[in-house]
């Protein structure tokens, strides 16, 4: 088995596609900052890192072959690509104008999720460095 | 992931046209003739938001849907001005610099929003195209 199929591998990918998919959402809710009526929209992070850490379990345990994460609140999966659900995120009085838009949560979560693509990207950066230095064998 | 900086782009050219206006409403505010001379004092010009991206038909986005114009004016008595009506009173634009420059500074932080979300997204790009290299 490889890296690239390993379930290391598989979670650093799902983690990059849903850290990629949900960076449109709050580029979307950063845009409509000043949208009158704009409710902006997310997916709890919790529930995918719950189901994401189910299916590295049942990996683990030899419940299951592959990582196979399960469909979860806010967030349905394509094998194992995530399709998020968006829903408000209703974090905030309306302002006057009926927005509920929160920039500094909006932003900070921007970061976050950022670091979170980030941090994947460098994991799997390092995993493939390895699986090259093996392949040359030399470091 | 492309179709981030799309999203982005239309807060920072929604933006872009937010701050046009004021700056047009700033510079008018005591413009009482049109551009052929006629008497007819500028309206001032609101912006109107909505979300969604027609021009890349996408949901995702925000474009300005409309720009308003203002129906009401500043009323000065100045009898003996010649643009004056039979009670003495000129129509002059009704433009508050202070409103103007508050919602100046509104359109500013919400442009800067804008770049830290290219910004971020660029940084996502090149940590992925580091895995390649």
């Amino acid at each position: 088995m490889s890296f690239l199929d390993s379930t290391a591998g598989q979670t650093l990918e799902t983690l990059m596609r849903f850290a990629s998919a949900r960076q449109t959402l709050l580029a979307h809710d950063l845009a409509n900052l000043s949208t009158p009526g704009f409710r902006p929209v997310d997916v709890p992070v919790e529930s995918f890192q719950h189901s994401l850490r189910d299916a590295i379990d049942a990996v683990r345990e030899g419940r299951a072959a592959e990582l196979k994460p399960q469909d979860t609140d806010g967030v349905r999966f394509d094998g194992r690509t995530p399709v998020l659900e968006p829903r408000p995120r209703s974090e905030n009085i309306l302002f006057h104008d009926r927005t509920d838009a929160d920039s500094d949560r909006l932003l900070a979560d921007l970061a976050e999720n950022t670091l979170a693509f980030r941090a994947a990207a460098e994991l799997y950066r390092f995993r493939m460095a390895q699986v090259l230095s093996a392949i040359r064998e030399r470091p | 992931m492309f179709g981030l900086f799309d999203i982005s782009t239309s807060g920072l050219v929604a933006q872009r046209v937010r701050l046009e206006t004021i700056a047009s409403n700033l510079a008018n505010q005591e413009t009482l003739l049109d551009s052929s001379g006629a008497y007819a004092p500028w309206r001032r010009r609101s912006v109107e938001f909505a979300a969604g991206d027609p021009s890349h038909g996408t949901s995702m986005g925000t474009h300005v849907a409309a720009i308003r114009e203002g129906e009401s004016f500043d009323l000065r008595y100045q009898p003996g001005h010649p643009y004056a009506d039979d009670r003495g009173y000129v129509r002059y634009p009704d433009v508050d610099p202070v409103f103007e420059q508050v919602d100046a500074l509104d359109a500013v932080r919400a442009y800067e929003a804008n770049i830290a979300a290219v910004e971020a997204t660029k940084s996502m790009f090149a940590s992925a195209l580091a895995i390649l290299a």
